[in-house]
């Protein structure tokens, strides 16, 4: 029996897990309603297929909320819907942001569509050539071309050139062809020169982070087993239920709104799902609170502080010493300034800490790799013991990191206070 | 008898041949020709760790990593069962955790087929893309290709191609079970990714790819929000790695030893004292290795346990040695001085310390030609003393300079001496151009030149003393020069704008110049400026 459950809680768990990193799943629940963005996407598209039209249009929000992931749906249904209408071709700013790859990439997705031969050795000028023609002809076969620009706004760097061919093979009658651009910046249109601009169509499409009951609602969707899957019924329904008790509980609640009213995107969210249903013991299969809670202390870590508390003693020493600095308002100080600090504080207190120079060197070359403390000057000309620092870390932070340092001493603290 | 023959025709070349044609001997050629070992080409199965047929258990994972069964657990659970889709996981912690073996092993356990890069052997992107893509198309290097990688691959879109093609196949010919591509030392990718191109596409490379299948997993020594973008990237799910506390390091260090009891009590003595300085374990192990050493010299029986009584005998012959041990703790000792270690003891021992002073060996650990060392010295103190003093401190004598006559100094004066003596502190040794530091070279060097040449031909043999040699002397003068540069005794800096030459400083510690003057028997004080 208990053997049957373990696999069904595997099971049960690789399928959350698939749910959760497949964006096509996740965003097609918003797609419903006729005011979303899916919807206008969608008629703004298949209404320049139909009418055989030109068109342009920006997809902007901030990072993982859906750009990507609406377009994927809209595409295949459209795909589905005009099978033979549509040829789409996808290019990405980080890796075509150079007008040369970008060409040649474009050449090579048409070759791939039509399936021509592609050859590599095709100059900047025969493959531009090759998709005017490729343009022309797809018009005259009222065949659309579709254009995915992820990271539009990297294609805006520079000269444009490539922007403004695309654009400009759009302006003449026997071209049919879209351009989708995908950007996290709010002002990618702003970007752009003024030949591109008016060229371009105006239209935006703005992709908002949810609001928090639309996070429960996805969370929902997600979580809720299905019922017609291969998983014993018994089983499904207990996990159902258990995952509708934990929903409506006021303390799960409260976690969701502080892991959003730190980052309220859809992919934080759905790390903390992500990260939630790591947790299930697979003994029982069930899902409790505190895995949720768990999930959220994982997500919420503070990196300089959990640095602080693996600083050894004379690290700690180190960064007292910086601090009191800064507090007597030296407005530059550099290692050598902190070394006479170090020894004044050990001829008044006689502590047991009193290092040498070089251990004391060392110990701050280590604090630079953990980037607790940087360089104040840009330049390369001196050597580290002469070169201007200053604190990454604010004193209360520091101060908070004494205090859970395990081994330090009381009178590190006090000097913190003084 | 071959062999004579061999080097009269090799003395006799001159310097301009290369090693081949030197070496290419008709007689020769078939005994030079070594048989290529044919290494056996790779399969799928290489992309999972090797077991030897030994069984991996669960235990064997944890006790392999002490100290690190949380982590170990965390992975575990976060990569989840077999073939279930991953989430980029970052993981994260300072240099010496454990982050690259815990990583590995745990993938040695669960049998899963992964691709390792590591972005500190790959030291360019061009570098990193051809790796991953040679693991991926199971490609090895060998004789027969000309040891070129499988495909030339310059660009990030290029890459991302070839690696989905490669990706595809992988997955299909695993049937279907995920692949996990493992990318070590990636914040060493901030430095040589100076368009931030490469750092977001690696962390975006799921979407990117499109291909299902496709785990990443990032090793970093740096936290995630030490790297900055100009856009940003979706975050990956954090792994922390701690340093290890005491007792784990405790447990560490008792692994592989013959005489546990020994050791524990060695530790016992020694290990707190040492973590208040640091807690790096590479640090530690290399600072406890020679004092273990120290502390079982009075022992005659190596595997004899100790009692209380031996073990306060032994406490009481290494407490001397732990307090320099401790200002010693960061050295890397040089070969000479390990095996010259013997005889610095006996000079430590004797020589009365005060806790805290840093005890310099008194000879220096590496070698150096003569002229190389008075170089040094005038570029220290051409970095240490203002220009406008040179006349006066190098006169056409070439003797010490004059004494200045000690007045009394006033309120004033001494507050100026302190404000000049700070700013001294904090901006450093100054610039001096090429010139000046050829100028005090020949001041210091002039007046030895007599002196040289009464001592042995041996010693004078350094080109100093020679007579028809002014000329090739300061081309070898300027090639030492440079020999410093690279070596950063002395560094050049940027070149000053109204004179247009070069300036260098010398970044030279007053302990080493002092050292380097004292085996030259330079009076180094009575050149130097005091303010």
């Amino acid at each position: 029996m208990s053997l049957k459950k373990a696999v069904a809680a595997e099971e049960a768990v690789v399928l959350l897990r698939t749910r959760i990193c497949n964006p096509n799943f996740i965003f097609s629940l918003f797609n419903d309603s006729s005011d979303s963005n899916y919807s206008k996407l969608k008629f703004i598209v298949s209404s320049s297929v139909t009418e055989a039209c030109n068109n342009s249009i920006l997809l902007l929000g901030p990072r993982g909320c859906g750009k990507i992931a609406v377009l994927d749906l809209v595409l295949e249904d459209l795909l589905k819907e005009y099978p033979e209408m549509i040829s789409v071709i996808k290019l990405n700013g980080l890796l075509h942001c150079d007008d040369n790859c970008a060409i040649k990439e474009i050449a090579r997705q048409l070759c791939i569509e039509h399936e021509l031969m592609f050859s590599k050795m095709a100059s900047f000028d025969d493959n531009s050539q090759f998709m005017i023609d490729m343009l022309r002809e797809c018009g005259l076969a009222h065949k659309t071309v579709i254009f995915v620009l992820d990271e539009f706004d990297l294609f805006a760097q520079g000269k444009q050139r490539l922007l403004y061919s695309l654009l400009d093979a759009m302006q003449s009658v026997s071209s049919q062809a879209v351009v989708i651009g995908v950007s996290c910046r709010l002002d990618a249109d702003q970007l752009l020169e003024k030949r591109v601009r008016s060229r371009f169509s105006h239209r935006k499409l703005l992709f908002l982070p949810p609001q928090k009951e639309d996070l429960q609602r996805l969370a929902k969707y997600i979580l809720l087993l299905p019922t017609d899957s291969s998983l014993p019924p018994d089983y499904v329904l207990e996990f159902n239920s258990r995952i509708s008790n934990i929903l409506a509980d006021k303390r799960l609640i409260e976690v969701i709104d502080k892991l959003s009213d730190s980052d309220s995107t859809f992919s934080n969210f759905l790390r903390f799902l992500f990260s939630a249903v790591s947790y299930i013991d697979l003994k029982t299969g069930l899902m409790t609170l505190d895995n949720f809670k768990s999930a959220l202390s994982t997500i919420h870590r503070q990196p300089k502080l959990d640095c602080l508390k693996d600083c050894s003693i004379l690290e700690l020493y180190i960064m007292v010493c910086m601090k009191r600095l800064e507090v007597k308002e030296q407005e530059s100080y550099n290692f050598n300034s902190v070394m006479k600090e170090y020894k004044t504080i050990h001829d008044s207190f006689q502590t047991s800490d009193n290092y040498s120079r070089s251990v004391c060197l060392r110990a701050f070359e280590h604090l630079l790799e953990r980037q607790l403390i940087e360089f104040a000057d840009r330049g390369h000309n001196q050597s580290i013991e002469f070169r201007s620092v200053k604190l990454l870390i604010a004193p209360s932070e520091l101060h908070q990191g004494l205090k859970s340092n395990r081994s330090c001493p009381a009178i590190l603290q006090k000097l913190m206070e003084s | 008898m071959s062999q004579e023959e061999e080097e009269t025709p090799q003395t006799t070349t001159s310097r301009r041949t290369t090693r081949l044609s030197s070496s290419s001997n008709p007689t020769q050629n078939e005994t030079l020709k070594k048989p290529i070992t044919n290494l056996p080409s790779l399969t799928l199965k290489n992309l999972t760790f090797s077991h030897n047929n030994k069984p991996f258990s669960y235990d064997d994972l944890i006790s392999s990593l002490p100290g690190r069964k949380p982590q170990i657990a965390e992975i575990l659970r976060l990569l989840g069962p077999v073939n279930s889709p991953l989430s980029p996981l970052f993981v994260y912690g300072s240099s010496s955790t454990g982050k690259t073996s815990t990583v590995l092993q745990v993938f040695k356990y669960l049998n899963r087929p992964f691709v390792y890069s590591s972005c500190r052997s790959c030291y360019n992107a061009r570098q990193l893309f051809d790796n991953v893509l040679n693991q991926i198309m199971l490609h090895r290097r060998s004789g027969s290709n000309g040891y070129s990688g499988v495909k030339k691959c310059e660009k990030a879109s290029d890459f991302v191609n070839f690696l989905k093609e490669g990706l595809r196949s992988v997955v299909e010919g695993l049937d279907g079970d995920m692949v996990y591509l493992v990318f070590d030392s990636l914040e060493l990718v901030r430095d040589w990714d100076k368009s931030c191109t490469i750092l977001p596409l690696l962390f975006r490379l799921g979407d990117v790819l499109k291909v299902d299948g496709v785990g990443l997993v990032f090793v970093s020594g740096a936290s995630i929000d030490t790297y900055h973008s100009d856009t940003g990237f979706v975050d990956p799910v954090p792994v922390y790695f701690p340093d290890y506390m005491e007792e784990d390091l405790r447990q560490i260090f008792m692994r592989n030893q013959s005489n546990l009891k020994l050791r524990s009590a060695f530790l016992d003595v020694v290990l707190k004292p040492f973590c208040r300085v640091t807690r790096r374990l590479d640090e530690l192990s290399t600072a406890l290795s020679p004092l273990y050493e120290k502390y079982c010299e009075p022992l005659d029986d190596l595997s004899v346990v100790p009692n209380e009584e031996t073990k306060r005998r032994l406490f009481s012959c290494i407490q001397p040695h732990i307090a320099p041990a401790l200002n010693e703790i960061f050295r890397v000792k040089s070969q000479q001085s390990l095996e010259a270690g013997g005889k610095d003891d006996l000079k430590r021992k004797t020589s009365s310390k005060k806790f805290g002073t840093s005890d310099s060996i008194d000879d220096l650990d590496f070698h150096m030609s003569t002229s190389a060392k008075y170089l040094l010295v005038s570029a220290f103190l051409a970095s240490r003393n203002p220009a406008t003093l040179d006349a006066s401190f190098f006169d056409s004598t070439g003797g010490s300079a004059n004494q200045k006559k000690k007045r009394k100094s006033s309120e004033k004066s001494r507050d100026l001496k302190e404000a000049s003596e700070q700013e001294m502190f904090m901006k450093g040794p100054g610039t001096f151009p090429l010139e000046r530091l050829l100028a005090i070279f020949q001041c210091i060097t002039s007046g030895l030149e007599d002196s040289l040449e009464e001592e042995d031909g041996l010693q004078g043999g350094t080109g100093l003393g020679g007579n028809g040699g002014e000329n090739s002397l300061m081309s070898d003068i300027l090639l030492q020069v440079s020999s410093l540069c690279s070596a950063n005794f002395i560094t050049k800096g940027g070149s000053c704008p109204l004179e247009g030459s070069t300036r260098y400083r010398s970044t030279v510690s007053d302990d080493l110049a002092l050292k380097v003057a004292r085996s030259l028997k330079f009076p180094l004080s009575k050149y130097l400026y005091r303010r």
